[in-house]
């Protein structure tokens, strides 16, 4: 099913794609730089690639950015203003909370800078990939990745209503972040119940390990599965306690790539809360039935 | 004959007293955290009772930490009051001469550099080096004989490099967030260690007390002077190196997992000082007692003083041994020359 539409999504996207490559059109299309990671990857989902004049200094991060592979084919920009004015885009993108001094210079240099929030729900993402599909003159690729979300949401709602599960997303150091983050605005979209509120987290904030312990919920949602603790905060995902309830057959790996922007890869995110939770369920059978 | 025997029974009144003040700290350590629990609820978790949770609370989470508050608590006193022994002079302490802030670096240098997993043997491993590096490099800066202002300002100079050091290791870092991770760090904090961090910490910290120990008679006859001690048979240059390598593995294998918590070898030996006397030798044990009471008190504190944050234990231990130092100064200024009093 999932492999179906997104080749269905590629059939699309290759087709436009051709018929914008057509020269009597792409002379007209914006030529376009970015310079914040979100905005590259939305950029990169939605412009033809010679609409894509450069992008930011995150763009090849593989593990905060979902479109890292692609985006090795365009000059990467130093997120400052001087490369930008060389290149004299028709549009520059950038975020709305980053990189305020280098944004006025940019607009006191006259160039056309459209800024992008950071997504805290999925209404938001939505409206962001509309926005881009705006400014790079390609709405109709837009609404194909806007429906292809709504997909991911149907039947992922679909699959949580089943269960009823209680989770808790937990990042480096037992931060919990707040209602206003894409993270959990996801869980409550779904219809999985956010173990959040119950610790009086609500804006978000550092949860002890011994009050995760005793909150108990049925999983919980990290970024990373690897076993390396790179610094103290990572360490606290590993500690014994944690691992002692939450064996990674109790985990739910959401990769940060997927959550951290709003955009295209939403749907991936909500794909993968299913596959993780089959996953877990899946040990969770296997292990009574060796008991 | 009489005082001789009325301080020897002094010593080990204090000795007992203190060691029971630290077991009690350590219970209530135990029984301190986010989630409540009765101090009975305490005792019958650590014993293999309760429901798992509270089981694994209490042994996973808070017994690790109490177990390393007690050991480097006692490691920091016990190196204090051998360095104050050593140098012949009251304001001696790791944290002055920048030894646990060059242990500090040689530990973010793994962290920034993504070298290795922070739970493994490369973190005490490049903690030790550097901590013995500096106390070195201090001794060789600031000579045999040293004043107590060479001491501080040499002292003084290895902290500020070894500041300046890991903040270049975290500017060449790849990790995004270690400008966070090294800054709570260096704030020193027990919180969330787990038995991995015991293991880590504690083999190294033993080989520093039984080093340091080993030398408290050395130690008593460099009390009478350097000339006397080597009359005794002490060589006072391999003393020194030997001391030097106790205080290296004992303060790098602590900084390795808690960061940098200062001041408590300052303190400890000087409280002791009144009730033992001045005997280096005599010293060590009450010192080690005490640093482990004071750690573990501080580190109790800062989970019952109220705040959003997490209050970190090498703040309040600053906040203490700062002031205390200044009253120290104070009292030692006529020995620094710029005494009006």
């Amino acid at each position: 099913m999932r492999e179906r539409l997104s080749l269905a999504l590629i059939g699309i996207v290759a087709a436009t794609s051709i018929a914008a490559i057509a020269p009597t059109r792409a002379a007209d299309l914006p030529r376009i730089a970015s310079i914040n990671a979100c905005t590259d990857q939305l950029l990169l989902a939605l412009a033809d690639p010679d609409q894509i004049l450069g992008l930011g200094p995150y763009s090849r991060d593989a593990t905060r950015s979902w479109s890292a592979a692609a985006a090795h084919r365009y000059p990467r920009l130093s997120g400052e203003a001087e490369d930008v004015l060389v290149l004299k885009p028709d549009v520059v993108v950038a975020g709305s909370f980053t990189k305020r001094a280098t944004r006025e210079l940019l607009k006191e240099q006259g160039q056309n800078v459209v800024t992008f929030d950071v997504a805290h729900s999925l209404d938001e993402v939505k409206a962001q990939i509309r926005k881009m599909g705006e400014v790079t003159q390609h709405p109709d690729r837009a609404e194909v990745y806007i429906s292809r979300i709504d997909t991911a949401l149907a039947r992922t709602r679909q699959f949580v209503a089943k269960h009823r599960y209680r989770v808790l997303s937990i990042s480096r150091r037992g931060w919990v972040s707040g209602s206003r983050s894409l993270m959990s605005s996801l869980l409550a979209e779904i219809g999985l119940t956010n173990a959040a509120g119950e610790l009086g987290l609500k804006f978000g904030g550092f949860a002890s390990l011994e009050a995760i312990v005793k909150l108990q919920p049925d999983f919980i949602v990290i970024s990373n599965d690897s076993e390396f603790a790179e610094d103290e905060g990572r360490a606290f995902l590993l500690h014994p306690a944690l691992e002692h309830f939450y064996p990674l057959s109790k985990r739910l790996v959401v990769p940060e790539r997927l959550t951290v922007c709003g955009g295209p890869m939403v749907a991936d995110a909500l794909d993968r809360i299913v596959s993780e939770i089959t996953r877990a369920e899946h040990n969770a059978g296997t292990t009574t039935a060796t008991h | 004959m009489v005082t001789e025997h009325a301080a020897a029974t002094r010593r080990t009144s204090t000795i007992i007293v203190m060691a029971l003040l630290v077991v009690l700290l350590a219970l209530i350590s135990l029984g301190v955290g986010p989630v409540r629990m009765s101090p009975l609820k305490v005792l019958e978790t650590l014993f293999g009772g309760g429901s798992d949770v509270y089981r694994v609370i209490v042994q996973e989470i808070r017994l690790p930490r109490t177990i390393l508050a007690v050991a480097i608590g006692a490691i920091l006193g016990l190196s204090g009051a051998a360095l104050q022994g050593l140098l012949r002079n009251p304001l001696a302490s790791p944290s002055l001469f920048g030894a646990p802030q060059a242990a500090a670096f040689g530990a973010v240098l793994v962290i920034a550099l993504g070298l290795a997993d922070v739970r493994s043997y490369a973190l005490p491993g490049a903690a030790i080096v550097m901590a013995f590096l500096s106390v070195f490099a201090l001794l060789v800066v600031a000579g045999r004989n040293a004043g107590l202002l060479i001491l501080i300002l040499a002292g003084l100079a290895i902290s500020s490099l070894a500041g300046a050091a890991t903040a270049l290791a975290m500017n060449l870092s790849s990790n995004p967030f270690v400008a966070l991770e090294i800054a709570f760090w260096l704030l020193g904090s027990l919180e969330d260690r787990s038995f991995r961090h015991v293991m880590l910490a504690l083999p190294f910290i033993t080989i520093g007390a039984i080093i340091l120990m080993s030398q408290r008679n050395a130690l008593r006859a460099l009390s009478l002077g350097e000339e006397t001690a080597q009359s005794l048979g002490v060589h006072v240059g391999s003393l020194r190196l030997i001391v030097i390598l106790g205080v290296a593995f004992g303060v790098g294998g602590a900084v390795a997992v808690t960061g940098t918590i200062g001041f408590i070898g300052l303190i400890a030996p000087h409280l002791m000082r009144p009730l033992v006397g001045y005997d280096p030798a005599r010293l060590l044990v009450p010192s080690a007692l005490t640093g482990a009471a004071l750690l573990l008190a501080a580190d109790i504190a800062v989970r019952i003083i109220p705040s959003t944050s997490d209050i970190k234990v090498g703040v309040l231990t600053s906040l203490i041994g700062v002031p205390f130092f200044l009253y120290l100064i104070m009292r030692e200024r006529r020995a620094l020359g710029g005494g009006v009093g």
